[in-house]
């Protein structure tokens, strides 16, 4: 039972990562589309692609949080007692990012609205950074907020970010027939894909450095099938948007950021810190576990139709505004 | 005296402690709305329903927009609090957050459910066909229920604690049930849940007692106005009854807070029920209006009613005098600012069923103006009450506030509260001119300009079209 609630919080970290992830990768191309003419329109498509469903995903990392101080009370302190400066970042991003996104769809004067897109560009970038900078604290089993490991997991969930908001704008710009931003994304994705698979790769040495046991079991332990598949799936998606083939990338896309972070999670489990808290050492009394498992379970069956509902009446065009 | 040796020593301990009351002052403040008012958004629908009065589904219609957006910077505040229980708390979460955090994994999944229904409900006008739209919004109500009895029941739970075993300091087992549904829950809950839909009422029809002062009298103002304001009213009673109850079930659950509340010193009967007026370190009570065994006999229903003073309390588990003095003030706050509403509510219902309208007077809106506010300070205040009223405990009993402070250093502490201010200004001031902004504009539209009521909200729905150059 403690290792299903790990999963489901593994799975919580993860949909943050994926759907979160689509949601700043966005954020950081609108910071870099420049003032020019062809900028400007992808900033419109940007924004007009986030508008309905940016920071449902904060529902993710809420969960997450939750899941996290009831089913391992012990994880949530010794995190939080060390890394409290990281997460005190990556929330202020996520403020900022929220507060300023809003604020530009009601600035009136160009220098307000400038100012708006700067703040929303930059806390986009930020925020994945110091979230993945804290996994990679606790990665290297020594809880302290700046290390080449955990920078080096910030950096490659900026890359991560990016090439998934690339990929998910060119179905957007293909969707509302943009078709001048298309290939625009598509550059743009498989440009980010290539920088996430460097960073990637230093990002593996580093760990080999720092914490060599994390990475052998990256390698050759439980964490391999889910690294193979990243690595097999991220040039995938490269060539298929290289070959200019729109079936599939999105799905493979969130498949390959997902399983980067199933890699993370299984190479160091049973550990919830390497060398220092297990699952077992730091699970709540049986009693909340039944209770996180019932709440999980609902989960599933009643949100997981709710949402299909959403997307279905999404699809369908139902939930478009029907003037203006 | 006491609290001062504690500053001392854990020097985060100030500055998170006014980081936990500003962030949580802040985030009470939407929660009025956010839980609420879908309830009244759907009783407005439901109206215009069964009238066919298209007036009324505007008034929906336009209500969902403030839902929605208010409902997002409630997220928002509402994410910032998750955190800050691990950036400034660590020690109570790693301790105790087994049992206290089970009212907020229930709470989590009701938020889940909610901003999807949220958006079903916001984009759904009139794509959806009316009575769908009515039956998939009557989701609301339940999950912002639901998700309030989460945060009450971990609130509740550190006002009186049970369901857990302790060995050695560490947390062994915990009985659901019992953790979640602590004796404090019972009054905490209904006082709360009246509270805010008391709140909701009273404010939401205050901005339509301003359009009436300012001259608005037409089917739409006197409609928006009278039923979330006789909703507020019919609560208003039931809620005196209520927080009377919480207030004399202290006397047994939580003593020392009960004592601060009424600034009680020594044990006694033929207690006075001091209003306003401060308690020194010595226990000497000045100023303030004292009635004579008024609090033994609203305690007790008897002048021989026995009182427990703070005195009874060791020093380091009772309320500071400092602390106690911002309970008493807050509570005769919260409680002059009710029965102050009830007369108003009073004033309203005699009116309505008498004549089927709400009254005429312009001393009338006046006051309806002003409920909207008085209900924002008076949540404010009962949380302060029951917040302060607890010190130096954060879990009653188990737990020293100082004893479960971060070990971070207070520059840093002291750095995130400056910037959160900062940010929530900004929030704020955003918050507002969009409210301002939509309000002028759909008065430009009931002018004669029509278009839809979310269009260019950054929660609302995306036009159906995208224009590049738009």
């Amino acid at each position: 039972m403690p290792e299903l609630i790990a999963f489901v919080l593994l799975l919580a970290i993860t949909a943050y990562s994926t759907a979160g992830g689509v949601d700043f990768g966005a954020g950081i191309w609108d910071l870099l589309a420049g003032p020019s003419e062809r900028g400007r329109r992808a900033r419109a498509l940007i924004d007009h692609a986030m508008a309905p469903v940016w920071e449902v995903n904060n529902v993710w990392l809420v969960l997450a949080i939750v899941l996290c101080w009831t089913g391992f009370p012990l994880l949530f302190q010794v995190v939080f007692a060390g890394l409290y400066p990281l997460f005190t970042f990556a929330l202020i991003g996520l403020i900022l990012r929220g507060a300023f996104f809003a604020f530009r769809h009601i600035a009136d004067q160009p220098r307000a609205h400038r100012l708006a897109d700067l703040v929303f560009g930059v806390s986009s970038v930020l925020t994945p950074f110091f979230f993945a900078a804290s996994l990679g604290a606790i990665a290297s089993g020594r809880l302290v907020p700046f290390s080449p490991m955990s920078i080096a997991f910030g950096l490659v969930s900026v890359a991560a970010t990016a090439f998934s908001g690339a990929s998910f704008l060119v179905g957007d710009a293909r969707r509302y027939g943009a078709e001048e931003l298309v290939g625009y994304f598509r550059r743009r994705a498989v440009a980010a894909a290539l920088v996430l698979i460097a960073v990637g790769t230093v990002a593996l040495v580093t760990i080999g450095l720092q914490a060599p046991g994390l990475l052998r079991s990256m390698l050759t332990g439980k964490g391999l099938p889910f690294a193979l598949v990243t690595m097999v799936l991220t040039p995938t998606v490269v060539f298929l948007l290289w070959r200019g083939v729109y079936r599939w990338y999105r799905v493979l896309t969130v498949a390959a950021v997902g399983s980067l972070v199933f890699a993370w999670a299984f190479a160091q489990s049973p550990y919830l810190v390497p060398g220092q808290l297990t699952i077992d050492q730091a699970i709540a009394p049986p009693g909340a576990q039944v209770l996180l498992l019932i709440v999980s379970a609902v989960l599933l069956l009643v949100i997981a139709p709710a949402m299909g509902l959403l997307y279905y009446l999404d699809q369908k065009g139902a939930l478009e505004s029907t003037e203006g | 005296m006491t609290s001062a040796v504690w500053l001392a020593s854990e020097p985060a301990l100030l500055p998170s402690r006014i980081q936990m009351a500003f962030t949580l002052a802040s985030h009470v403040l939407l929660v009025p709305l956010g839980v609420a008012l879908p309830s009244l958004t759907l009783l407005m629908e439901g109206i215009g329903l069964s009238r066919k009065d298209p007036v009324a589904i505007k008034i929906a219609r336009r209500w969902s927009v403030v839902m929605a957006v208010q409902f997002a910077v409630g997220a928002v505040t509402g994410t910032i609090l998750s955190f800050e229980f691990g950036i400034l708390w660590p020690r109570m979460m790693g301790r105790f957050g087994s049992a206290f955090g089970l009212g907020f994994a229930i709470e989590g999944l009701a938020f889940f459910l909610e901003a999807i229904f949220i958006g079903i409900y916001l984009y759904g006008w009139n794509r959806l066909p009316p009575r769908l739209h009515f039956l998939l919004g009557l989701v609301l109500p339940p999950t912002g229920l639901v998700g309030a009895f989460g945060v009450l029941a971990a609130n509740a739970w550190m006002n009186t604690p049970a369901g857990i075993t302790l060995e050695g300091g560490r947390l062994t087992n915990v009985d659901v049930l019992a953790a979640l549904f602590t004796r404090a829950l019972g009054y905490e809950f209904w006082h709360f849940v009246i509270a805010i839909y008391m709140t909701a009422g009273f404010v939401v029809a205050s901005v339509y007692a301003v359009a009436w002062l300012r001259g608005r009298r037409d089917h739409y103002q006197r409609l928006a106005f009278a039923v979330p304001f006789t909703v507020a009213a019919l609560l208003t009673p039931v809620q005196l009854a209520v927080g009377d109850l919480s207030a004399r079930a202290l006397t047994e659950d939580q003593p020392a807070k009960f004592a601060a509340i009424e600034i009680t010193w020594q044990t006694r009967d033929h207690n006075p029920e001091v209003i306003l007026g401060l308690i020194d370190d010595s226990g000497r009570v000045h100023l303030g209006i004292s009635v004579p065994s008024l609090d033994s006999l609203l305690v007790g229903y008897s002048p021989n009613a026995i009182v427990r003073g703070l005195r009874s309390f060791p020093a380091d588990a009772r309320p500071s005098s400092v602390e106690a003095n911002i309970a008493h003030l807050a509570f005769d706050l919260m409680v002059g600012l009710g029965s102050a509403g009830a007369l108003v509510a009073l004033w309203h219902l005699w009116v309505l069923a008498r004549r089927r309208r709400p009254p005429d007077s312009v001393w009338f809106y006046r006051l309806a103006a002003l409920a909207g506010v008085g209900s924002y300070v008076a949540v404010e205040a009962g949380w302060v009450t029951t917040e302060v009223g607890r010190q130096p405990w954060i879990v009653y009993g188990l737990m020293r506030v100082s004893d479960a402070v971060t070990t971070a250093p207070a520059s840093f502490v002291w750095t995130m509260l400056a910037t959160l201010i900062v940010v929530y200004a900004l929030i704020a001031f955003f918050f507002i001119s969009l409210l301002l902004r939509l309000a002028a504009r759909w008065r430009r539209e009931d002018l004669g300009e029509p278009s839809a009521p979310e269009v260019g909200v950054p929660y609302g729905p995306r036009p159906g079209k995208f224009t590049p150059d738009a």
